[in-house]
């Protein structure tokens, strides 16, 4: 296997739960123990209570593209290759939207809307990505 | 409560060459531009006891290094994260300063080289992108999300889609500004555009093609803010600050959007603006009627209309109609960036704008005059504004 040439995410303490979840291709977001609200990107705090209090709870994985681009300048070398590639943003149905690539569909079909699953792409030995496909109707 | 409103005033403007080839060091170039204000103003140097800037290392010139280069013994130095979307604040600190006395004449002073440090916008080097749980235009380098031309793309596909708006009428703000940089020597895209080659231009980050995004450039631009009093005894007619309101931040905003468009954790909801929301009219004791021209950062085309619905110019999601048929261009309701903006003229930051403002409302533009321009409004898609008066 050849190494993994992309950036990978900066693991911190307030973020290892969520990676660590998608290592084991659960993907898990803070909520709130107090007003059960669902946050990401992971936060000390509640935005809407302040409640120090949270704790991370599988979500469903399932969502709509609320928005997408598509990448034709090269940036990072390390993409060159995957030039046109997408970048959605997935509305979950809990709430907070995530940033990641729709795979297996071509860039033509993608559509504010569409509605979509998670799947874990394992890059490394540590880190699994999570990603969106199609979802099963 | 007091205000600010008339307290201050711009009274010196300089700009060095704009260029898209790397020409001088940034330190050079705001020399330049700062020496070109004092004359401009007949401003002493010695006068000069307050500092800003919003971009510095690596891409521009900082506070110590300047006042150290240029002999100044500064009073009040102030200097923002480096980013354009800080030119407002930072003539507002500048401002301030002065109409509370922390000093008598500040200097805005931007001397940038996008060029020598091209990396850095969106490549490996944008050590931004790699802030814990992402950058400030949504980059996310895991996924390849990697420059601020990304942000404004996802904001204006989801615009695209929500209101029917499309590409071609985007065209409509680069075609503007190119127009407007005909008539003007300094600019350095001055060749006509039309729909076709903004069409056909390739694209950066789809939806956006090439010519919906800034200039890569090199130059420098410097502003001279003093009391109202003192600007009165200067060389030229003052151009007075008449009202203020700062930048916005929170769960109802994404950088590069209209407030409640659902971009990022961004809240959704059908905005209409608020008196809240555009309290500098009420400082300035001014409506958008008033307005006789309207300057805002345009790094990318989208943010020309979301600017237009924040500020009420328009409704939400018409901005995409407003903005054809010549409405934004010189001899239209609504002149904007009447330089070139950052689209054609050069990318100092937007000071290049502030510029532009001064001399404007001097009535020193030539053939790119407003006529009997009285007010105009520096504001931008992030919320900050400044209204300027002769």
């Amino acid at each position: 296997m050849t190494a993994y040439g992309k950036p990978l995410p900066r693991i911190t303490p307030d973020n290892r739960p969520f990676w660590d979840a998608a290592r084991c291709h659960r993907l898990a977001l803070q909520r709130c123990a107090d007003c059960a609200r669902f946050r990401y990107p992971p936060a000390p705090v509640c935005p809407a209570c302040l409640s120090d209090r949270a704790e991370w709870a599988a979500v469903s994985g399932q969502g709509a593209v609320s928005t997408f681009v598509v990448f034709h300048q090269r940036y990072f070398p390390s993409f060159a290759a995957d030039i046109p590639y997408n970048v959605v943003q997935v509305e979950l149905d809990e709430g907070p939207r995530l940033t990641a690539n729709l795979i297996d569909v071509p860039n033509a079909e993608i559509s504010i809307g569409m509605r979509v699953e998670v799947i874990f792409d394992d890059v490394t030995s540590e880190i699994s990505l999570p990603r969106f496909r199609r979802a099963a109707t | 409560m007091t205000t600010i409103r008339d307290r201050t005033a711009i009274v010196g403007v300089g700009a060095s060459r704009f260029s898209k080839a790397p020409t001088d060091t940034p330190m050079r170039l705001a020399a330049q531009a700062f020496k070109s204000a004092l004359a401009d103003g007949g401003v002493d140097r010695n006068e000069v006891d307050g500092l800003v800037i919003n971009i510095g290392w690596p891409l521009g010139v900082d506070y110590d290094r300047f006042a150290e280069a240029l002999g100044l013994r500064i009073r009040f130095a102030d200097q923002s994260w480096t980013h354009g979307r800080f030119v407002g604040p930072t003539l507002q600190h500048a401002a301030m300063a002065v109409a509370t006395g922390l000093a008598r004449c500040v200097a805005c002073v931007c001397g940038v080289s996008f060029i020598q440090e091209r990396g850095l916008l969106g490549g490996p080097g944008d050590f931004e992108g790699t802030r814990e749980e992402g950058g400030t235009h949504e980059e996310n380098p895991v996924y390849g999300l990697t420059a601020p031309a990304a942000g404004a793309a996802l904001a204006v596909q989801r615009y695209f889609a929500l209101y029917g708006a499309t590409s071609a009428e985007l065209g409509a703000v680069p075609i503007a500004f190119r127009k407007h940089a005909a008539l003007n020597p300094a600019a350095i895209m001055r060749s006509p555009l039309t729909l076709e080659d903004h069409q056909s231009s390739r694209f950066v980050v789809e939806p956006l093609h090439l010519f919906d995004c800034c200039l890569v450039s090199d130059g420098a631009a410097v502003v001279l803010v003093t009391t109202a009093d003192r600007a009165r005894d200067t060389a030229k007619k003052p151009v007075f600050i008449a009202g203020m309101q700062g930048m916005r931040a929170g769960p109802d905003e994404f950088l590069f959007a209209v407030p409640g468009l659902g971009i990022g954790q961004q809240r959704e909801f059908r905005y209409t603006p608020t008196e809240e929301q555009l309290s500098v009219y009420r400082m300035a004791r001014v409506t958008q009627k008033d307005v006789d021209a309207l300057y805002t950062y345009d790094a990318f085309s989208p943010l020309v209309w979301f600017v237009l619905e924040r500020f009420g110019f328009c409704g939400l999601g018409e901005a995409a109609a407003w903005t054809q048929k010549g409405r934004i261009e010189l001899g239209g309701e609504l002149p904007m960036n009447t330089s070139g903006g950052l689209l054609s003229e050069a990318h100092v930051s937007g000071w290049n704008s502030i510029v532009e403002i001064v001399r404007q409302l001097r009535g020193e533009c030539g053939e790119r005059q407003v006529r009997g321009a009285r007010v105009m409004q520096w504001a931008t898609a992030w919320g900050d504004s400044t209204i300027f008066h002769s």
